[in-house]
């Protein structure tokens, strides 16, 4: 059985909690004593050096992929402060506009390319640097960027919401995409909104949700107006340990580590 | 040397040729039958055809899972792309000279094994 250590989290829409998801995971995984890498693929709209308050770096991951730099030295170590044997790195999108402005007019032969470089990570950070986790935060939708992400990972993370043009795209895409490539896929059904009025409780929700796409669902995230009001600025998994959200990120991360995911 | 060793030693060097040239013989047979298989409009030979993921996910299933484990492996031949897939050498090495004809995969021999690889100019 091929273990989970690569991950990609990818989802039909924008808006779906890709980058709350990753970031979220990381941080749980890091919480649990691993090493992980969490790598910014969402060119066209970087958000992790804002997320981890970082505006400049020496190099960003575009210079891996353009082939300008090694691995190591377009990898960031947010270790200092953690209070286990966990490791955090990260390797962040460029966000200057001139850079996201080359990244979308990149050809398939640079493309070709970075998917081999994608590829090589499995070799340089799994097995040479002994990182336990690498997780991909990819753009939404068929961006190139994306599709390499998930040809080079061992399992996709699909956040998704229950508006229907996400529904309908995400069962495309599974159909289409993830099928296509036989990539394990699990489901994360984002933003759902429980209360006593509405006709579906969590049974409910998980039967519909595994009814819908026919695949593993990894786990349901309510709707939390805390997660909202943060704005971005809270890392819930490693700020808020007795958070809801935190407790439901635990229990993805025991998942996919137990290799049931 | 005895004149019996060296009448053996060249009968050796004649089967080893014999053995190459079959070997050859069989790999353009497979071609022929696969150009067969799916008619010759499908495998135009083009002289510049980067393998990216466009390109994997516009093929048809058979020759998707060849690609993919030659780029997951960076070179292989015939029997390790067959580890991988599950499915004969014999197959697959008509899907890799497919892929060959098509311009995504080049193939370089080294003695008696035959490597596929994606090129290597372009993997920069």
């Amino acid at each position: 059985m091929v273990l989970s250590r690569i991950i990609a989290v990818h989802s039909y829409k924008g808006g779906t909690g890709k980058t709350l998801l990753s970031v979220n995971l990381a941080a749980t995984f890091v919480k649990h004593g691993k090493k992980v890498c969490l790598l910014d693929l969402d060119f066209r709209a970087p958000s992790l050096s804002t997320i981890f308050k970082i505006e400049k770096a020496e190099h960003w991951f575009n210079d891996y992929l353009n082939g300008t730099c090694e691995i190591d030295k377009a990898l960031i170590d947010l270790s200092d402060g953690i209070n286990n044997d966990g490791k955090l790195f990260v390797g962040l999108a460029n966000p200057a506009t001139e850079a996201i402005r080359d990244m979308s007019a990149k050809d398939r032969k640079w493309e070709m390319r970075a998917l081999g470089r994608l590829l090589a990570l499995r070799n340089s950070l799994l097995n040479d640097k002994g990182f336990d986790y690498l997780i991909f935060d990819t753009s939404p939708g068929l961006q190139y960027s994306s599709i390499n992400a998930i040809v080079s990972a061992d399992l996709v993370i699909v956040a998704t919401t229950f508006d229907t043009s996400d529904v309908d795209g995400t069962r495309r895409m599974l159909r289409e995409l993830y099928d296509l490539f036989e990539k394990k896929t699990e489901i994360v059904l984002n933003k759902v909104l429980y209360d006593v009025s509405s006709k579906f409780g969590k049974e409910e929700v998980q039967a519909k949700i595994k009814d819908v796409y026919q695949v593993p669902l990894l786990g349901i995230i309510p709707c939390f107006c805390d997660v909202s009001k943060a704005e971005g600025n809270i890392i819930f998994a490693q700020e808020r340990l007795e958070h809801p959200f935190t407790k439901i990120l635990d229990e993805m991360a025991h998942k996919i580590d137990n290799n049931k995911a | 040397m005895t004149k019996q060793e060296v009448l053996r030693k060249k009968s050796v060097q004649i089967l080893e040729k014999i053995r190459e040239s079959l070997e050859k013989l069989n790999e353009r047979m497979e071609i022929m039958i696969e150009l067969q298989k799916h008619g010759r409009r499908d495998v135009q030979p083009l002289p510049e055809a980067p393998l990216d993921v466009m390109t994997l996910l516009s093929m048809p299933d058979h020759l998707r899972k060849t690609a993919m484990t030659v780029c997951r492996l960076g070179r292989a031949t015939a029997d390790e792309v067959a580890q991988q897939t599950r499915r004969a050498r014999a197959v697959e090495s008509a899907y890799l000279n497919q892929l060959v004809i098509m311009g995504h995969l080049k193939k370089e021999r080294k003695g008696r094994k035959a490597y596929f690889y994606v090129e290597k100019e372009d993997q920069g």
